[in-house]
């Protein structure tokens, strides 16, 4: 069964199983009812990514006996320490070339060593401030605009055509547009993260203000309330699930857009960190810059399914 | 059969007479003598306008009616006869295509909460507890906080869910949450409760229940009730009248008054009760059959 984060419409919930291809699609599909014509071309990206954010889910939100909670956890660290034996014992025994792929034992020696120095605080400090105001400029501009699509019929029409041609336009394809009007500094980095925050957000807040029940709808009119009181009522609250799943999608692409910013040009950041030292060769570094983003990733995804959780006690199991 | 000469008196012919008595009453607006009926539909029609058809399409017609304040009246009719819609149309939430609905004597124009409505699906809202929900139409009608909550409580307690006020709808049963969607439907006071097959979807069990203490609560509060459903023992139960209406398009076919001498002890098992259900099952099998027939030449 699913568990209590399960969302009513958004992403599924099961675990990563072969059927989640088609739920995955959740957090786009809701564009094809906004913006005729669907054809997504960011299908596959949410797929990939989802499955991991299904996987945290599970992780977060399995709420079983502690017998059972026990053995998957044992389970779960045991995959873990499987991976990081084989990363220190492959390169030990030649099986791959310790040369690019060194064992995991000096990465953790060199990422500590990074720390001391102060060098990984400072490229990831420089990450995060990119990659926290691009996120926080989309939340605070795609959800009144998803909230205005989904709710007026004439500002979705005189949007769609437009929102329709960018959102099947790959952000990562505007990224030198954003480097040509912004220059190579923050401002260029941060607008390339809130354009891909932005997409998630916004097709996810219109499809939650588009498909909330009709019923629930009918039964606050019935009661008096206007347009702006049932907005207000019965739209917001009903949206706000399927919202949150957007804001996840964009938390995981805050991140993951960004390294690929900061490797094409910056002078700080983890996506620096890691192609200088590849340019460098000092592998060990760039493993050691690879480790911390994942890090960094998940500790997000599990931030936002926090808060998710607080505004959602409500969902139904 | 005693039934069936009250229902001669009450037929959609002696609905015409009504119309002119109510007619005449409504001029007068205030007039003392001739009070006007509770809720008044006169000779009213909804049409639909159907996608890939140009002609429009026919839910209910030339439908009259009167009830009664605080009268508890039942409505029958074969499924998609527009039962659903002469609702909404009562409620508001749709305005007639032709003819007008009446609630004191004043045309209905658009919902209000001097009517309440119950639906089946109970539409609670899923992320308001039960208090909350209950709340709801209290602060669409702006009443203070501190007397929201009072009250809440008083229609929880009512309802007989004392104590599961901090449950949201998913943690509670069906039963439980239409008593949460009565609760909620009472809380402001309307003069009209309208209920749209409010226990078709519950076990027979929690309907029984449910039954009993809806008519409990109806003596109590003395609220006018339309109470929509497809079960003849439940019409004959509950209403003290039952309107029977046609297949589509929706007219009221027979209006027939349901008279126990007592309400003491199993009603169903009274002989009057058969009586009753056999009456109407006669009425509907007709209209049924329509129905059915409508359904498969349309799709
Ligand atoms: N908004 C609408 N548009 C078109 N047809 C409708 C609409 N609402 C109801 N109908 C049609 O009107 C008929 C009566 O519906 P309804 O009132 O729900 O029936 P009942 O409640 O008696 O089962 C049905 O055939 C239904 O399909
Ligand atoms: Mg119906």
């Amino acid at each position: 069964m699913a568990d209590t984060l399960t969302p009513a419409r958004g992403a599924g919930p099961s675990g990563g199983t072969a059927g989640d291809g088609g739920e995955n699609a959740d957090g786009t599909r809701p564009a094809g009812r906004a913006v005729p014509g669907t054809g997504s071309a960011r299908g596959d990206a949410p797929t990939a990514d989802d499955r991991a954010t299904n996987f945290f889910r599970t992780v977060a939100g399995t709420r079983t006996s502690v017998a059972s909670r026990l053995v998957t956890g044992v389970n779960r660290s045991l995959a873990l320490v499987l991976l990081a034996g084989v990363w220190e014992v492959l390169p030990r025994t030649g099986a791959v070339d310790p040369v690019f792929v060194p064992p995991l034992s000096e990465v953790l020696l060199a990422w500590y060593d990074l720390l001391l120095d102060g060098r990984l605080a400072e490229h990831f400090q420089a990450s995060l401030t990119r990659s926290f105001s691009g996120f926080g400029l989309a939340i605070v501009l795609a959800i009144p605009l998803g909230l205005a699509i989904g709710w007026y019929r004439p500002v979705a029409d005189f949007l769609s055509p437009v929102l329709e041609l960018f959102r099947n336009t790959s952000a990562v394809a505007l990224l030198p547009v954003f480097i040509l009007i912004f220059g190579l500094g923050e401002t260029s980095k941060i607008v390339f993260v809130f354009y891909a925050c932005a997409w998630p957000i916004l097709l996810n807040t219109v499809s939650g203000v588009r498909t909330v029940e009709p019923l629930l709808v009918k039964s606050a009119r019935s009661m008096g309330l206007g347009p702006v009181r049932l907005f207000q009522k019965v739209i917001l609250p009903a949206a706000v699930p399927t919202v949150f799943t957007g804001i996840r999608l964009a938390g995981a692409y805050s991140i993951l857009v960004l390294i690929f910013a900061e490797m094409v040009g910056a002078k700080a950041g983890l996506g620096y960190l890691i192609q200088d030292s590849q340019f460098s060769f000092r592998i060990p570094d760039m493993y050691a810059g690879i480790i911390t983003i994942s890090a960094l990733g998940l500790l997000f995804n599990l931030l936002l399914l926090g808060v998710e959780r607080r505004f959602s006690t409500w969902r139904t199991t | 059969m005693s039934a069936h000469g009250r229902a001669g008196r009450r037929g959609t012919g002696a609905g015409r007479g009504a119309v002119e008595q109510g007619a005449s009453a409504v001029p007068g607006h205030g007039a003392p003598a001739a009070r006007p009926a509770k809720i008044g539909i006169r000779d009213v029609g909804k049409t639909f306008r159907v996608r890939g058809s140009d002609r429009p399409f026919t839910a209910v017609d030339g439908i009259d009616l009167d009830v009664r304040e605080g009268e508890f009246l039942t409505l029958v009719g074969p499924s998609g006869c527009g039962k659903s819609t002469l609702l909404d149309l009562v409620a508001g939430l749709t305005a007639p295509t032709r003819g007008e609905i009446l609630i004191d004597g004043r045309a209905v124009d658009g919902p209000g909460l001097d009517r309440g409505i119950v639906f089946q699906q109970y539409a609670l809202f899923p992320w308001r507890t039960a208090l909350a929900n209950i709340e709801f139409g209290l602060e669409a009608k702006a009443v203070p906080r501190k007397e929201r909550r009072e009250r809440a409580r008083h229609y929880l307690d009512l309802v007989g869910l004392d104590g599961f006020g901090q449950r949201y709808p998913h943690e509670l049963s069906g039963g439980m949450r239409q008593r949460v969607a009565i609760a909620r439907s009472l809380a402001f006071d309307p003069d009209v409760l309208l209920m749209d097959e409010p226990f078709a979807a519950l076990d027979a069990q929690t309907r029984e229940s449910l039954q009993e203490e809806l008519l409990r609560i109806w003596e109590k509060t003395g609220k006018t009730v339309v109470f929509i459903t497809h079960g003849i023992d439940e019409a004959i139960y509950l209403g003290q009248r039952v309107a029977v209406m046609t297949s589509r398009p929706g007219r009221i076919k027979r209006v027939i008054d349901v008279a126990f001498d007592s309400r003491e002890g199993d009603l169903r098992a009274d002989p009057r009760f058969g009586e009753y259900r056999h009456h109407i099952w006669t009425l509907l099998r007709d209209e049924v059959a329509v129905a059915q027939e409508q359904e498969r030449t349309i799709g």
